[in-house]
């Protein structure tokens, strides 16, 4: 069992999302970067969707009440009882002993994992917190919460190789796929939207990031839609002619046209992205979108294989390019 | 012409029937998104079915765009069942705090706040779909008097129950959320809940039919309904 002493507001639990239910209206929600989720589940050895704390710019701290391996994803200072120890790798800790997470220096979304992962009352077949909805509900100070069961032993001490720690920028470039209501906008609107730099605004979280920048024209159709579906990193644009990237806690429908959807592999990136933080918008096709995310998954794989000794990672050099060889045992 | 496909993203893709609010065309929607959903393969995530369109989520790890359209193709013939609908009766007080955008409906459409209510209060409306927020009845068969553009900037707060108006629609604000429909009334019934299965009061084929109250039938059936949380 943990503590939490001190709670920063947003504190969630989450897991891969709430599936099945948006044709009731209700939100997918889940982690909001789920390649640092995931690489913190896989560091102390959980499957994917194991639930575990997200935080927002701070992160928490926590007194263990009984012994349990953790790890905590994010660019950000980590004490253990006052000993700096590192993010991005798993860690003992004993009962009694207290958890310190600074603030985020980079990114905006952080993750703690513990072995066995988080307990919880599933509410529709799922951990993640959904809080306009009170679909589970933000940590405070004084929640205790229950870790699953897991042997702790030889969890500790994997270690995420640098080279795989995700980087968070305030500037990026995202891949989109065009559509599926292009043709409420002018040739000139999509001109506008794959030529301009966009910056993040304060008026952005876990459901959306609104988007400031050149107006996006819209073609004699306009800005609302037949209500349909919103799919997780669709770009609406309302008569203001303003994107707005829908994101984890979107709505599952709405009424505004939406110009193109961000590649699963560049959400992770959109919500990394501060306040103030610049992105840029890059046209690919579905094929390609769908090659980069198997080309993820299988990296992600070999990191899981890797840190359960079932792999090995080498760090090669071929005509002064670096590779990353991912190395498994035949068995 | 229809129907139409396209991807929605890498994950998602959307078989579109129609480009007009119909009953014909949303009870094939309903059809072929339960055939897709009742054969349940290991690829689908979810089908969300709308007005008009269908989008079909699905795991591009196990097959791609083009493979999934040629796999949901078959489905394409499932016909709708006729059944008995289910009328609601939703109480509903009209203008005031609890409908701020009333009187600018009445002004867009050159009508009078009492025009309003008993255009919006008339028919029954069917229930074409559920979304933008949990248990969020999209209703069709709103009166063209009364339709009147979304707010150019959403709200970002609109308290559980509003009832408002989007162009040609209408519908009923279940839980408190950012939004752009122009606010025309509230209901204290709950639309949403959690642990009751189905944890929604409305479901897609359902008619409703608002019923104006007055602000103290409002606050009696609220306490009902929600206790004393606020």
């Amino acid at each position: 069992m943990i503590e939490l002493i001190n709670v920063p507001s947003l504190t969630t639990i989450q897991d891969l999302g709430r599936y099945g239910y948006q044709k009731f209206g209700i939100p997918v929600s889940g982690v909001m970067d789920e390649v640092s989720a995931r690489l913190a589940n896989y560091l102390v050895g959980n499957h994917d969707n194991a639930p575990l704390i997200e935080f927002v710019l701070k992160g928490p701290t926590i007194r263990f009440r009984s012994s349990a391996v953790f790890a905590v994803a994010g660019d950000v200072e980590v004490k253990l009882n006052g000993v700096p120890i590192e993010p991005w790798q798993s860690h003992w800790a004993k009962r009694g002993d207290v958890l310190e997470i600074g603030t985020l220096k980079s990114g905006v979304y952080g993750y703690v994992a513990f072995a066995g992962g988080i307990l919880c009352d599933k509410i529709l077949g799922s951990c993640s917190t959904y809080l306009r909805a009170k679909l589970g509900r933000a940590l405070k100070q004084g929640d205790k919460l229950k870790l699953g069961y897991a042997i702790l032993t030889g969890k500790e001490g994997k270690v995420l190789p640098e080279p795989l720690i995700p980087r968070y920028s305030n500037e990026s470039e995202i891949r989109v796929i065009l559509g599926p209501q292009l043709e409420h906008f002018t040739e000139k609107g999509i001109e506008t939207f794959l030529s301009s730099t966009y910056e993040v605004t304060p008026n952005s979280d876990r459901m959306g990031y609104r988007l400031e920048g050149p107006e996006i024209e819209h073609s004699e159709k306009g800005a609302d839609i037949i209500t349909d579906a919103i799919p997780l990193g669709a770009i609406q644009v309302p008569a203001n002619g303003k994107p707005i990237i829908m994101l984890a806690d979107r709505q599952t429908t709405g009424g505004y046209a939406k110009i193109g959807v961000v590649a699963r592999v560049d959400v992770p990136k959109v919500a990394q992205t501060r306040a103030g933080g610049k992105l840029r918008f890059k046209a690919i096709d579905v094929e390609e979108a769908q090659q980069l995310l198997e080309r993820r998954e299988k990296t992600l794989k070999a990191v899981e294989k890797l840190l359960k000794n079932k792999a090995r990672v080498y760090r090669i050099k071929i005509e002064e390019k670096k590779f990353l060889a991912f190395v498994e045992r035949d068995e | 012409m229809f129907p139409q496909f396209k991807p929605a993203g890498d994950s998602a893709l959307v078989i579109i029937f129609g480009d007009r609010i119909d009953e014909g065309i949303n009870k094939k929607v309903h059809a072929v998104a339960n055939a897709i959903e009742k054969t349940s393969p290991d690829w689908l995530i979810e089908v969300v079915p709308t007005y008009t369109s269908i989008y079909v989520y699905y795991d591009p790890l196990k097959l791609g765009y083009q493979e999934a359209l040629d796999t949901i193709k078959p489905f394409l013939s499932a016909e709708p069942k006729e059944e008995k609908p289910r009328i609601v009766e939703i109480p509903t007080v009209y203008g005031g705090e609890f409908g701020p955008d009333i009187e600018f409906v009445a002004q867009h459409n050159g009508l009078t706040i009492d025009d309003v209510i008993e255009i919006h209060s008339k028919p029954l409306y069917r229930v074409y779909m559920l979304g933008f927020t949990p248990g969020f009845a999209y209703l069709g068969g709103m009166d063209e008097r009364i339709a009147t553009p979304r707010l150019e900037k959403p709200r970002l707060k609109v308290p559980a129950g509003s009832v408002g108006i989007a162009g040609k629609q209408t519908g009923i604000y279940p839980i408190e959320s950012p939004g752009g429909w122009r606010l025309i009334g509230r209901t204290p019934l709950r639309l949403f809940t959690p642990e009751k299965n189905p944890p929604t009061l409305l479901q897609p084929g359902d008619y409703v039919k608002f019923v104006p109250i007055s602000e103290k039938e409002f606050w009696e059936i609220y306490k009902r309904e929600w206790g004393e949380q606020k």
